[in-house]
């Protein structure tokens, strides 16, 4: 009898890991979302800590897609998210020149950014429509590509009338926070002479459509 | 020192503590900025996305800037008037 109780708890856990591993939704299958987003509110959030000041920049052009299965997220996400280089703003004109030139991200040699997805991690089932996880991806930056892992989380919300504001069609949601260190990808952490941490906090907030 | 000296002077002096007062009144911020970020939530999705907004800052760069030409300008002309009036005396 202890045994098959154990086996039935047993059961249950392993159902709800399962279970916790897409989303309960409308939707079903496999799906893709595409993340080009015409009023740039899709972005890229970049932090620098200085000794003089801060910086806190942004890149709103965002391009790229992911597919995955709604029910089963973590053994189907594939997909790359692209930034413009040329999109980046950190609030001053001679330093988003800086950013852009050959002794920085070199935007007219490497002109993208890229986050390729290759595996999903740790996942925790928050809601009905919303995974916490950790996603591993190669990122790619002044031409140089590295595995990163990522704190993410997603919302994945059913076609309404709140929604077809935004986009049409059901909207995936993605917020990801990951580091970069500088010197892994060939560039000197000197910027207008000033000296900036060597490790960047990289934020994304992006959202994406499956009917564009 | 003559009073055009003097008053070159105090001018100079007083754009400098001017500079200072705008400075501190914008936020004491190093760098001069054009745009600045402002937080707006997301309903949709209950997070915060950053937006650019145009706002002018006045930083301690341009600050200094404006002491240094300023104390620039202000030395010359303490030399020009002092060298006036010396001329004036050994004719």
């Amino acid at each position: 009898m202890n045994r098959v109780v154990k086996t039935f708890v047993l059961l249950f856990f392993m159902s709800v890991v399962v279970m916790a591993q897409g989303f309960k939704v409308k939707a079903t299958g496999s799906q893709t979302f595409n993340f080009e987003d015409k009023n740039g509110r899709n972005q890229m959030t970049f932090f620098s800590a200085t000794p003089l000041e801060d910086i806190t920049g942004t890149a709103s052009g965002i391009t790229g897609s992911v597919t995955f299965d709604v029910a089963n997220l973590v053994k189907t996400l594939k997909g790359t998210i692209t930034v413009s280089v040329a999109s980046m703003k950190s609030g001053i004109d001679l330093r988003d020149q800086h950013i852009r030139g050959a002794n920085w991200l070199n935007a007219e040699k490497f002109p993208n950014i890229t986050f390729d997805i290759k595996e999903v991690l740790d996942v925790k089932q928050t809601a009905d429509n919303k995974l916490e996880f950790k996603v591993k991806g190669d990122y790619t930056m002044h031409g140089v590509s590295k595995e990163v892992v990522a704190s993410a989380e997603a919302s994945y919300l059913d076609e309404s009338e709140q929604t077809k504001k935004r986009a049409p069609g059901d909207l995936f949601g993605v917020r990801a926070k990951f580091y970069v260190k500088l010197s892994d990808y060939g560039i000197n952490n000197q910027l207008i002479g000033n000296k900036v941490a060597e490790n960047i906090e990289v934020s994304v907030n992006i959202v994406g459509s499956n009917k564009m | 020192m003559n009073k055009k000296q003097k008053l070159a002077v105090i001018i100079s002096v007083s754009i400098v503590l001017a500079t200072i007062a705008v400075w501190l009144l914008f936020g004491g911020e190093i760098f001069t900025k054009t745009q600045v970020l402002v937080e707006k939530k997301d309903e949709l999705f209950g997070w915060t996305e950053k937006t650019w907004e145009d706002k002018f800052i006045w930083g301690l760069d341009l600050s200094l800037l404006v002491s240094a030409i300023s104390l620039a300008i202000g030395s010359i002309l303490f030399f020009v008037f002092r060298s006036k009036k010396n001329f004036n005396n050994q004719q």
